[in-house]
């Protein structure tokens, strides 16, 4: 089954090598699946990072999804996101400043602060010196005698100016840790070494110029946790006249808790101001996509055929100018399709009724074109050969308004199906047992095979008869003397009859057109010979009528294929055929490609007949294919023609019943009874066509 | 129609309404707030901005001066077992050396003078002289005294064979340091010990005394505290008190650092000494330690003891410790008693302004008075009669009737009569007669009785005024010597029974509290062990300031100041102002925190009960 029917076939395998991303995560599939990844990404040294990749995407792929689809969360996203930056990036500059300007402020006070420090240090070292000069004029062996409390008094006198603004610290000049013996000093519990920079200290240390640096405070011994300071440091003498390196520190604490309450300001407005636009952005889209959402919706009711749909509409902002135009849009559309139909109805209606109008004149021209006929032998030979020629074209316009009022029955939805249990091997046997006589003339013979069981299905078994001898007769026909092998089949729900001849074949792409309407293979030859151009169309809206498929296969040279699908019971979708379309015996089965032929277009090379099965087609796979038929010509008479419009049978009124078994014996008439006189010179003329129109 | 119209105006008035509420609230929030609810403010503890010394190792190859130098810095620093200033020693010296035998202070600081002789030529020797004034010393008891006169001890530098390094080698043992030093690394704090029982027959509790010791500031006061307070009374105050640790009993070998858990609570680990001690005994000790750790940081509310093998002896909480022993006055007063211009004794509410008569004789002014003494029970008042000659003695019972006096002076003129008298906490009045002719200091049993001489060995002077300690142990005099100078002397009573059936009481080992101040006008108890002193110094005016009982300077701003402080009262208690008759202000008054105020212009002689 698989590689030859066009039906569900390439949707399995389909199935499986077009969707890589298999959601039936089953252990033996992942290596298939890394296998194939492998070999198309060329991804070929992580297989451990693609499975991570996929684990981590996974959860995403309903956010992504999500993304994709929703615009609203697109668009609250992108402004927060877009808020967020811009209130970062404010904020950055914001506090910036403020930091800026606040630690501006404190080092000038701290400056004044420490140069005043300093002077008060210099003086008071100056006045020890001179009372100590004083007093010791004599020895200058007590040169060194108040220092250590001094030094001790300066710092306390000095750190008292400032209760917890600032601390004081002392440390030795030289650059080494202990200079002239002098301990450091610090106030308010500071740990002078470790507070101090060390580049501060190399840089005071060597000139006399006051230099200041930001440091940390580090407390000693208490729980009290170190912060940020600006410490401003001179070198000083004291009264012996050494230096010593006096340093001021002021802590920034207060202005790290303005700085903090300035982030916190700043975060919280932030926050507020980032929420609010979200909200915006939420409410404003809100606005707009609820209406395009209710239009989207309404625009799929319209395109499911519900034309009577509107949107509401309220207020006059444009939304509601787009609603009214939508609204607008949807009436002229009802309008016109409501037109088209009334045409197209009225088409059918002229169709028919000419159909019926022309038979009455007909019927008389008839009588008298058999009465001349009938007086033929008295002619001369000429008016004789006009007589014969008149009869004949007589007989091709009964047939042809025949079929044109059946197939008019069908557009009108009047035909119904009178379904009861048959067996199809009596009909096929009917069928080839009338096609027998034409058979003997071409030199066919007619094989029938698979008739071994009884092949029942729920039919109308004129409608199924009418289809087979159609079929049967065209593959005899254009046979070209080969055998035709007709062929029975009946599996699951479905039973099939298929019809194989060897002949000229089809060409790719007529395997579609061949059920159009007064199709021809050449439109260059007039339609003078041959069939009505109506017979595969009719038969095509048999099969639908029983909820089957008429499906055409055929290769150039090669012959084609005939398939009739039906349901084992009516009204029970179809969900396969029981044969393939394309036969075992065709070239490409058997290898020989002579042609050239992609293959791929003839295996497409069908028609989906489906009166009702829209659904299970699609389910099924590929041959769902509504735009198939749409016929290419521009018959008026199509346009209700296809699959669509042929209602599953409507209650059918009296005309249509009276009317089947007229167009029936019109109908069989032109290819049963009529058939061996008639055949002939249809014969001749059609020997060398190409055409399947029939 | 009309509905629907007044609904439609109704609605945007509702709004406009509403938002204006919403506008009014906001605009609260953004103004600053001009009323609101009470709350406590919590107390932020004041920044340590006390100077700390850190001390650094020597140099290497540093100068004999600089080791010195080092050496003087380290001892001022918070280096608890003075290891950084070891390494300025070398290891024998290091070896003898103990800095917690004495400290000694220098006015100034140690000053160094260099040896000539020795000193600069000679290339491993470097000897020195460490110079100063001395002020006081703290010896290893803790105990600090006054001292005077200059300083002089000898330095020897050595440079050390092997490593060529300078090193001390001969030092004076103890630590020296200059005043302010002293000020910022010690610090003055009361251990307390139990009045000894010879003399308190009364059933009441027994009387905690303060002992002042001077313990390093920085060095886990605590521990040095408790250890201290183990070790035993200072030998001033040995002889009068006792405590009820066991001889001997000291911390658990191996406890370093005492400190409160987080319910404030201190375990203190002893030896095997107190393991057996009983319950009573142990909550007197517990109370000690309470009494002493209680004005430390962090607080300490409840003590638990341990014995050597970690049992619990008992624990004691702040609440119960007052139960044990008794700190200061028996009863808190509120009034303060003063002689008002009708000379009569007259009292008033602590902070009030109006005064009233105290009921018994003395109040209704019939005798005429110059001062007066309310005991601390507020029972008994003696007074003085105005022309100092008569002491009375009276109940304050109203209507009690005015009894005979009870001592009478024979001084020929005002001045050389009696002083104002003094209750000590057992209920003994002590007065001082000042007659040239034959100088006393009497104390009368329970204000009664015959007067008994109290013997004062080594006064040199006559006793000018006397105020008694609430503790009953300690006495404060005024001294006048005779070249007129009055100096403030505290002395150790102690009371002999066993000679006879009058008691012996004697006032011993008087020692200067205020040894700046060469003319004390005044002086009063203000605290356990803090006086409250009025009086100048040599060469100049007259200023106020407290004193502790140990003659060092307390922490803390001296009171404002106030001119012709005639006399002082003071109270242990903070709520009660401190009160100071002026002769040109009357009674004024000094509440915490505020400035002098008037109280009574025509009044004399204020005091507070005791």
């Amino acid at each position: 089954m698989s590689g030859d029917s066009a039906a569900p076939a390439p949707g399995g395998t389909g199935d499986r090598t077009g969707r890589p991303v298999g959601r039936t995560g089953a252990g033996s599939r992942w290596g298939r699946l890394l296998d194939g990844g492998l070999l198309h990404g060329g991804v070929q040294g992580s297989p451990v990072l693609r499975l991570f990749l996929r684990w981590v995407r996974r959860p995403l792929l309903p956010v992504m999804r999500l993304w994709r689809r929703n615009i609203q969360l697109r668009v609250v996203v992108t402004t927060l996101l877009m808020s967020l930056g811009v209130v970062l990036l404010l904020g950055f500059v914001v506090i910036g400043q403020v930091r800026n300007g606040l630690l501006d402020a404190k080092v000038k006070a701290s400056q004044s602060q420490a140069t005043g420090g300093f002077a008060v240090a210099k003086q008071r070292a100056d006045e020890a010196a001179t009372a100590t000069g004083e007093a010791a004029s004599t020895t200058d062996g007590r040169s060194s005698q108040n220092v250590i409390q001094w030094m001790s008094d300066l710092v306390s006198s000095l750190s008292s100016g400032g209760q917890g603004a600032f601390d004081v610290v002392t440390l030795p000049a030289a650059g080494d840790d202990s200079g002239g013996g002098r301990g450091p000093r610090a106030s308010g519990g500071v740990d002078p070494t470790a507070s101090v920079p060390e580049e501060l200290r190399a840089r005071i240390n060597g000139s006399m110029v006051a230099a200041q640096s930001y440091a940390r405070i580090v407390y000693k011994d208490s729980d009290k946790g170190s912060q940020p300071a600006l410490v401003i440091g001179k070198q000083v003498n004291d009264p012996n006249g050494d230096p010593y390196q006096l340093y001021y520190l002021f802590p920034l604490s207060q202005e790290e808790k303005s700085l903090s309450l300035v982030k916190g300001t700043l975060t919280t407005a932030g926050l507020f101001v980032v929420v609010l636009l979200g909200a915006i952005a939420w409410l404003v889209v809100r606005q707009v996509v609820t209406p395009v959402r209710m239009a989207a919706r309404i625009a799929e009711r319209l395109s499911a055929g519900r034309l009577q749909e509107r949107m509401k509409v309220t207020g006059e902002d444009d939304i509601a100018r787009l609603g009214e135009a939508f609204n607008k849009m949807a009436q002229n559309l009802q309008l016109k399709i409501q037109q088209l139909e009334d045409l197209s109805r009225m088409q059918r209606r002229f169709v028919s009724d000419v159909s019926h109008e022309l038979r009455t004149p007909l019927t008389t021209v008839r009588m008298a074109a058999d009465v001349i006929h009938e007086a033929r032998e008295d002619f001369d030979s000429v008016t004789a050969r006009s007589a014969e020629l008149l009869a004949d074209q007589l007989d091709r316009f009964e047939s042809l308004l025949a079929d044109l009022l059946e197939i008019s029955r069908f557009d009108a939805g009047a035909a119904a199906l009178e379904a009861e249990p048959i067996d199809l091997r009596e009909v096929v046997h009917r069928v080839v047992g009338g096609a027998e006589p034409l058979a003997e003339r071409k030199g066919t013979r007619i094989r029938v095979v698979g008739d071994q069981q009884p092949v029942v299905a729920e039919a109308d078994a004129r409608r199924v008869e009418r289809v087979l001898r159609n079929l049967v007769v065209n593959a005899v026909e254009h046979g070209e003397g080969r055998d035709v092998v007709v062929k029975l089949a009946s599996a699951g729900g479905a039973v099939a009859v298929a019809v194989r001849d060897y002949g000229v074949g089809l060409k790719p792409g007529e395997a579609t057109r061949v059920f159009s309407r007064f199709w021809r293979a050449d439109p260059a030859r007039a339609r003078t010979t041959g069939g009505t151009g109506l017979g595969l169309s009719i038969a095509l809206e048999d099969a639908r009528l029983h909820g089957g498929w008429l499906q055409a296969w055929g290769e150039p040279g090669g012959g084609s294929q005939f398939r009739l699908t039906l349901p084992r019971t009516a009204d029970e979708p179809l969900r396969g055929s029981p044969i393939p379309l394309e036969p075992k015996d065709s070239r490409r089965n058997r290898g020989l490609d002579d042609a050239g032929l992609p293959r791929g277009e003839e295996k497409r090379a069908t028609v989906p007949v489906q009166a009702t099965g829209d659904r299970t087609a699609s389910a099924r796979g590929p041959i769902a294919s509504r735009p198939v038929a749409v016929p290419p010509t521009a018959d008026p008479t199509a346009l209700p023609g296809n699959g669509a419009r042929v209602v599953p049978r409507p209650a059918s009124d009296a005309r249509g019943q009276e009317a089947v078994p007229a167009v029936e014996t019109a109908g069989n008439g032109s290819e049963g009874s009529a058939a061996p006189e008639r055949v002939g010179p249809r014969d001749v003329t059609q020997q060398g066509e190409a055409s399947r129109g029939r | 129609m009309g509905a629907d119209r007044e609904g439609g105006v109704r609605r945007p008035v509702r709004a406009v309404a509403y938002a204006a509420c919403g506008v009014v609230l906001l605009a609260g929030c953004a103004t600053m707030p001009d009323s609101g609810d009470l709350r406590d403010v919590e107390s932020t503890p004041r920044r340590d901005t006390e100077v700390r010394v850190f001390a650094i190792p020597p140099r290497e190859g540093a100068p004999p001066a600089e080791i010195l130098q080092g050496f003087l810095e380290a001892l001022t620093s918070d280096d608890p077992q003075y290891a950084t200033a070891r390494q300025y020693l070398t290891e024998t010296a290091a070896r003898q050396w103990r800095p917690e035998s004495s400290t000694t202070v220098l006015a100034d600081g140690p000053g160094i003078r260099v040896d000539r002789t020795t000193g600069r030529d000679a290339t491993d020797d470097y000897a020195v002289a460490l110079t100063g004034s001395k002020v006081a010393r703290v010896d290893e008891q803790q105990s600090y005294t006054s001292l005077t006169g200059p300083y002089s001890q000898p330095v020897h530098l050595t440079r050390d064979k092997k490593s060529g390094q300078w090193r001390i080698d001969v030092l004076p043992q103890g630590v020296v340091m200059g005043q302010s030093d002293f000020q910022r690394n010690y610090m003055s704090v009361n251990k307390y010990y139990l009045a000894s029982d010879t003399w308190a027959e009364s059933g009441t509790s027994t009387t905690a005394v303060a002992d002042p010791v001077y313990v390093r500031r920085r060095v886990d006061a605590m521990t040095q505290m408790v250890r201290s307070l183990l070790a035993g009374p200072t030998n001033w105050l040995k002889p009068v008190v006792r405590s009820s640790f066991p001889t001997g009993t000291a911390l658990r070998g191996g406890v370093t650092a005492l400190t409160p858990d987080d319910q404030n609570k201190l375990t203190v680990p002893l030896n095997g000494k107190a393991s057996e001690v009983g319950r009573e005994k142990c909550w007197e000790m517990a109370t000690q330690l309470l009494f002493t750790l209680q004005n430390l940081t962090p607080t300490v509310d409840t003590v638990e003891l341990q014995r050597a093998d970690g049992s619990i002896l008992c624990a004691l909480g702040e609440g119960r410790a007052g139960s044990v022993a008794r700190r200061g006055p028996v009863k808190r007063s509120d009034y303060l008693y003063f002689v008002d211009d009708k000379r009569r004794l007259v009292r008033m509410p602590g902070t009030g302004t109006s005064a009233e008569p105290v009921p018994g004789a003395l109040g209704e002014g019939v005798q005429q008075l110059a001062s007066a003494a309310v005991s601390w029970d507020e029972r008994t008042v003696a007074g003085v009669s105005s022309d100092w000659k008569s002491l009375f003695v009276g109940s304050l019972a109203a209507g009690s009737p005015l009894e005979p006096p009870v001592l009478q002076s024979r001084g020929k003129a005002e001045a050389d009569r009696l002083t104002a008298p003094s209750w000590d906490a057992q209920g003994d009045l002590w007065v001082a007669d000042r007659d040239p002719a034959q100088p006393r200091l009497l104390v009368l049993e329970q204000g009664e009785g015959k007067p008994l001489d109290v013997r004062v060995p080594g006064l040199n002077g006559r006793v000018d005024a006397v105020r008694v300690a609430a503790d009953g142990v300690r006495i404060a005099l005024v001294v006048q010597a005779k070249d007129d100078s009055k100096s403030l002397l505290i002395g150790r009573i102690e009371r002999d029974d066993s000679s006879g059936d009058r008691p012996v009481v004697s006032v011993l080992e008087l020692r200067s509290a205020a040894p700046e101040l060469e003319n004390v006008t005044a002086m009063s108890w203000a605290g356990d062990s803090r006086l409250v002193v009025a009086g100048r110094e040599q060469g100049g005016v007259q200023t106020m300031r407290y004193v502790q009982v140990d003659g060092s300077t307390p922490e803390g701003s001296p009171p404002a100041a106030l001119t012709g402080v005639q006399s002082i009262a003071a109270s242990e208690d903070d709520r009660l102002p401190l009160v100071a008759y002026s002769s040109e202000d009357g009674i004024v008054r000094l509440p915490s925190g505020a400035q002098w105020q008037k109280v009574v212009k025509a009044g004399w002689a204020p005091v507070y009960p005791g």
